[in-house]
Formats: C-alpha cells, sequence, structure tokens
C-alpha cells in the first residue's frame, strides 16, 4: 500500500518534469520558426525517401538555406494532391512516374522547365525532357531480364531465351496492369517483327501473337512484384521479363542466388520523372531543386543506391549498371491512349 | 412483462444496426445506384456491355466454379472433424478447437505465402506425390485450379467446421443409442439421424464459406496470379488501378446477385430437403 503511494508520487514528479521538458521543446521550434527559412514541399514516392532524406535534403537545405517537407506517397496520389488544390497548390515539386506526368499535363497542373531555369537540362541524355520541358527524367531504373543464378549459369544473351522449352513453366511477366508490364509488350513487337524497335513497338498486333508462344512457359504474371522474386529466389521461377533493377540488384546485394541482364536487344528506363507544380509557392527554390536532382553532383550520389542510371550526361555510370546496353525509351503518350484495349486484350489472350 | 421485457430488449441490436446501415447498407446502396447510371441518366447498358461479353462469362464461371469446389471441399473435410470435436472431451477437444480456431488469427496474406512454399515444385505436396509413385515426376501445383482449391479450403476451413460443430453438439446423444436399440446399422442412423439433424449447420457454414470463396480477393491474386480473373479480382481492379468506377461498380452487383441468390436458394432447397428427409 505504502509502496503504491511512493510509486504515484515519483510518477507525478516524472510527469511533471516530462511536461516542462515537452513544453521547452515545444517552445523551441518556435523560436527557431520565427526565423525561419522558407519551406519546400515535395510530393514524390514513398520508395525515394531514403535517397531523398539522406543524399538530397541536407546538401540542399544548406546551400539554399531552406526546409524541404518529403510526402512519400504514390503517383496517383500526388496526382490527386495536384487537382484538389489546384486554386492554391501547396507542392512545389512532383517526382512522379511518366505516365502520371502525363494525366498532371493534361490538366494544365505543371510548369515547363526552361535552360535558363534550369540550366542542367542541356546537360541531360536525349530522350529525357519530355512534352517541351513539362517534366524530366532524374535517374533511370531500368528493366531487363532478372535469373536465378543457381540455375542459369550464363545470363539470358537474348530476351528470346524465355522462350526455350525447357523453361516450360518457369518464367514470370509482370501484368499488363502494373506500368513496369508494358515493355515485355514492345519488346515482343520487335522479336516478332524483327523491325528496330522504333518502328516496331506499334505493332501490338504481333506482339501479342508473339506472346503465345510465351504461355506453355509462364508460371504466372504476376501483380505483386514481392510475390515474383520469392518465387525466383525459392528457384521455382527462373526469370522475369521485365524485372525492376532497383528491385533485382538490391536483392542481390542482400545474397538472394539472382542477378539482372541486359540482353542484346536492350533495356528499357523506367520512369522517374520531376516536375514544378504550376503555381506552387517558392517557385525560384523548386527550379534550383529541380536543377540539382539533374545535376552531376547529386545524381552521382543517388544513382549507386537507387541501382540507376544517371540522365545527367557529366554523371559516371555507377559499378554493375550496363554500360554498353541499347536503351529504349517508352512513348508513354501512345500507351496512354491505348491501355485500357491492350489489358482487356490481355486478360482474353493471356488467361490460363 | 415477458412480452414487455422482449421488446425493450430489442433495443440492443440499435448500435450494431446503425453501424451496418451507415457501414454497410449506404455504401452498398451507392454501389447500386452507380451500376445503373450512365453518362445519359439511368441506364441498364452497363450490364447488357458486360453480359454481352463473352470473357465475362468465363470470369462469372470461375468465380462460381472456385467458390462451389472449395465449399464441397470444406464440407467434406470439416463435416467429419466436426463430429469429432462434439465427441472428443478434455485435453483432446481443447487441443482441436485450438487446432481449428487458431489459424484464423494468421493473416490471409501469410498463409497464401505459406501455401506458395507448399505447392512449389519441391515442396511437400509434390514430393509425397513423387515419393510414393502417384507422380512420375513433379508437377506444377502452384498457380493452378487445384492449387487455389486446396489454399482457399485451408483458410475457410474453420467457417464450415464451427456451425457444425454447434449444431451436432446440441443432438442428444440418446437419440443415437435408440436408434441402435431399435436395430438401425449405423449408416442408416447417420442418414435418418444426424445428417437430418445437423442440416441448419451444414446449411450455415456451406452459406459462409460459399459467401466468403465467392468473393476472395487475395487468395486469387497470390495464388493464380493475373491470368485467372474473377468477378472479384475484376471488380478490384476496376476500381484500383483502371479507375473505372462504372465497370467495377457493374461487375460488383453481378457478384452481389449471384452469391446472395445462390446462398438463398440452396438455403431454401436444403431447408425442403431437410424437412422431408
Amino acid at each position: 500500500m505504502t509502496s503504491h503511494s511512493g510509486r504515484g508520487l515519483s510518477r507525478r514528479d516524472a510527469l511533471k518534469t516530462g511536461l516542462s521538458a515537452g513544453i521547452a521543446t515545444l517552445a523551441a521550434p518556435g523560436i527557431l520558426r520565427a526565423q525561419a527559412p522558407r519551406e519546400l514541399v515535395i510530393g514524390g514516392a514513398a520508395s525515394h525517401k531514403p535517397w531523398v532524406e539522406t543524399h538530397v535534403m541536407p546538401f540542399f537545405e544548406k546551400k539554399y538555406n531552406c526546409k524541404i517537407t518529403f510526402e512519400g506517397t504514390r503517383s496517383l496520389v500526388n496526382l490527386e494532391k495536384m487537382q484538389k488544390n489546384k486554386d492554391k497548390p501547396y507542392l512545389s515539386i512532383v517526382q512522379m512516374d511518366d505516365p502520371v506526368m502525363i494525366l498532371a499535363v493534361k490538366e494544365g497542373l505543371l510548369e515547363p522547365i526552361t535552360a535558363a531555369k534550369v540550366p542542367n537540362m542541356a546537360k541531360l541524355k536525349p530522350g529525357t525532357v519530355h512534352m517541351d520541358g513539362m517534366w524530366a527524367n532524374y535517374l533511370q531504373p531500368w528493366q531487363g531480364v532478372a535469373y536465378n543464378t543457381n540455375v542459369l549459369k550464363t545470363p539470358p544473351a537474348s530476351w528470346a531465351d524465355a522462350l526455350d522449352p525447357k523453361f516450360k513453366g518457369r518464367i514470370i511477366v509482370p501484368s499488363l496492369q502494373n506500368t513496369e508490364g508494358l515493355p515485355n509488350l514492345f519488346m515482343f513487337a520487335h522479336l516478332a517483327t524483327g523491325k528496330p524497335m522504333a518502328e516496331a513497338y506499334k505493332d501490338i498486333d504481333a506482339a501479342f501473337k508473339e506472346l503465345q508462344k510465351l504461355k506453355p512457359n509462364l508460371l504466372t504474371v504476376y501483380s505483386q512484384m514481392p510475390q515474383a522474386f520469392s518465387l525466383l529466389e525459392q528457384g521455382e521461377a527462373h526469370m522475369i521479363l521485365g524485372a525492376l533493377s532497383s528491385f533485382g540488384m538490391q536483392r542481390r546485394l542482400d545474397g538472394a542466388p539472382i542477378t539482372m541482364a541486359a540482353p542484346k536487344e536492350g533495356i528499357f528506363p523506367v520512369p522517374s520523372g520531376i516536375a514544378v507544380v504550376k503555381g506552387g509557392p517558392n517557385a525560384d527554390l523548386a527550379f534550383a531543386y529541380m536543377n540539382e536532382l539533374l545535376g552531376a553532383e547529386v545524381q552521382s550520389k543517388i544513382a549507386g543506391p537507387t541501382f540507376a542510371m544517371p540522365t545527367n550526361t557529366d554523371t559516371p555510370v555507377p559499378p554493375g549498371m550496363p554500360t554498353d546496353a541499347k536503351i529504349h525509351t517508352i512513348d508513354w503518350a501512345f500507351v496512354a491512349e491505348n491501355r485500357t484495349e491492350w489489358v482487356k486484350r490481355w486478360d482474353r489472350e493471356m488467361a490460363t | 412483462m415477458n412480452s414487455m421485457a422482449g421488446k425493450r430488449v430489442i433495443w440492443l441490436a440499435v448500435p450494431a444496426l446503425a453501424f451496418l446501415a451507415i457501414f454497410y447498407a449506404a455504401p452498398l446502396f451507392y454501389l447500386l445506384a452507380r451500376s445503373f447510371v450512365g453518362p445519359s441518366g439511368f441506364t441498364f447498358g452497363l450490364f447488357s456491355a458486360f453480359l454481352a461479353d463473352a470473357y465475362n462469362w468465363r470470369v462469372i464461371g470461375n468465380t462460381l466454379r472456385i467458390a462451389m469446389l472449395v465449399t464441397l471441399v470444406c464440407l467434406v473435410v470439416g463435416y467429419p472433424v466436426a463430429l469429432a470435436l462434439a465427441r472428443a472431451r478434455g485435453f483432446a477437444q481443447v487441443i482441436l478447437l485450438t487446432a481449428i480456431i487458431l489459424p484464423l488469427s494468421v493473416g490471409v496474406v501469410v498463409k497464401a505465402f505459406a501455401w506458395q512454399i507448399v505447392l512449389r515444385r519441391d515442396g511437400a505436396i509434390a514430393r509425397l506425390l513423387v515419393s510414393t509413385g502417384i507422380w512420375d515426376e513433379p508437377q506444377r501445383l502452384l498457380f493452378t485450379e487445384p492449387g487455389l482449391v486446396i489454399g482457399a479450403a485451408n483458410v475457410f476451413l474453420p467457417f464450415m467446421i464451427l456451425p457444425i460443430y454447434s449444431v451436432v453438439k446440441l443432438i442428444d446423444p440418446r437419440l443415437w443409442e435408440a436408434g441402435a436399440t431399435l436395430g438401425a446399422s449405423p449408416l442408416y442412423r447417420f442418414r435418418k439421424i444426424i445428417l437430418p439433424l445437423t442440416m441448419p449447420g451444414i446449411i450455415s457454414g456451406m452459406a459462409f464459406v460459399f459467401s466468403m470463396s465467392v468473393s476472395m480477393f487475395v487468395i486469387p491474386s497470390l495464388l493464380m496470379g493475373d491470368r485467372f480473373q474473377t468477378l472479384a479480382t475484376l471488380t478490384g481492379r476496376s476500381f484500383l488501378l483502371m479507375r473505372n468506377e462504372a465497370l467495377g461498380s457493374a461487375t460488383a452487383v453481378v457478384l452481389l446477385v449471384l452469391a446472395v441468390s445462390i446462398v438463398v436458394g440452396s438455403t431454401w432447397l436444403s431447408r425442403r430437403i431437410g424437412r422431408s428427409a
């Protein structure tokens, strides 16, 4: 009984100390806030958070005397945030997938960039600035073929290797409803027609016919990427066509018996876009942020950890990345126009 | 006095009814309404377009076939377990009950991933079938319909066992003994005494399992993948990925109508059969 009340007293004391400490910490940022640097709010992907916080935030906040708030979510959510606050935007920068950028352009939500406002734009690889400067790609993670290294002793030389009957029931591809599912369609159009990719990719009919040949070899068509990689690591699947380097190479580093190959027909860059929000706060800071992300200094820091290729031509390609692979840029406007039809056809023709 | 108390007791259902009205009936009504609205007002167009497409009939077929198979497997496997559970006493009953209820606390995603390991070509089932000589070499089970039925039946089994068990528990054991005294064979006693008396449990168990398996979303997407669409996966995709609310509402309503009419219809039918038996 006595010990109980004793504990009660000390608890009250603890509470008091805690309260005053709490008030002190609450007050301190208040003082800081009084002389607060300007704030830049960025809407990006949840998966961007680690590298933004480690490599971009400290550097940028110091250089421009500002504060970055990073809201990590999904591209479509960022789009919604822009739509809902169109009259009074609070986001200054968005980092979203290219297909979603197209939707944002259509709704007039983005501010185009120029070389005057973003000087590093001039240093970018061809094909990385889209729709007259509406957005640019700051990195290119890539899609190639992931394979189990216990089963395949040499990397697949061609995407068509997956058609070999020895891989019966051993191949996985992403669903066409996933963004990463689209390149397979273009690659199969190329394999079917033998024409150069720039010409072949529009022949979707040929692609679907060629994909029929893949059906006996399919283990599954995934909509959840981690599941596909776990099947590959376990050896139930031997290859994933159109696998993401950011996922596959990370798993290899973690010790999984898988790696990525860049077959001779080439690989596809994954859309990592950045754009300035039209009418967003602190436009000067927004353009400065974009310029830094397109610059060699920041790109050399973030390309390695994200297993991506830099888009700035002055940035060295990180070790382990394909250096001489053909890179096919995806025509996202063509995708946006036709995707629903393709998904419909895919459902019917690829069904078990 | 008694009927007064009875009337007052009804108020106890108010919180649950209010909850259902706000979070179930209202969204359901919205969904129903949404599926009848086209660009120019009220229409059956969404449904006629949906049903005119042969592929969608295949999807409906997939949905119903899988749900019926899962229900059947659960019944065949679960019924004897329910009888055993009702007969078991003491420690054995505790073990049995725990074994049935504990798996409910494991999420569906975890179970689906576990089944992925079991159904692999080097998994336990394939090894067993090869070592017993039923298979010459390991075949693929993962991402096949039998694999899906096995996995889903595993998840829903408790919902078959528990309603049957609760009915079996109430059966007076002397009925069985009386039948034996009068010279009825065990099979005859089962058909004429146990089966009719457990019919209410069977009906509710089947209704539970069928409604859950006809609308399951996570299990088929993990155990079958994208190449096998059901009404539930088609609905999910329309809302989540294609942002086509109208199509999603239409598929959801088709699913709802099919599921409700099958559950209500089969319940009515089996009640009739139960009564005449």
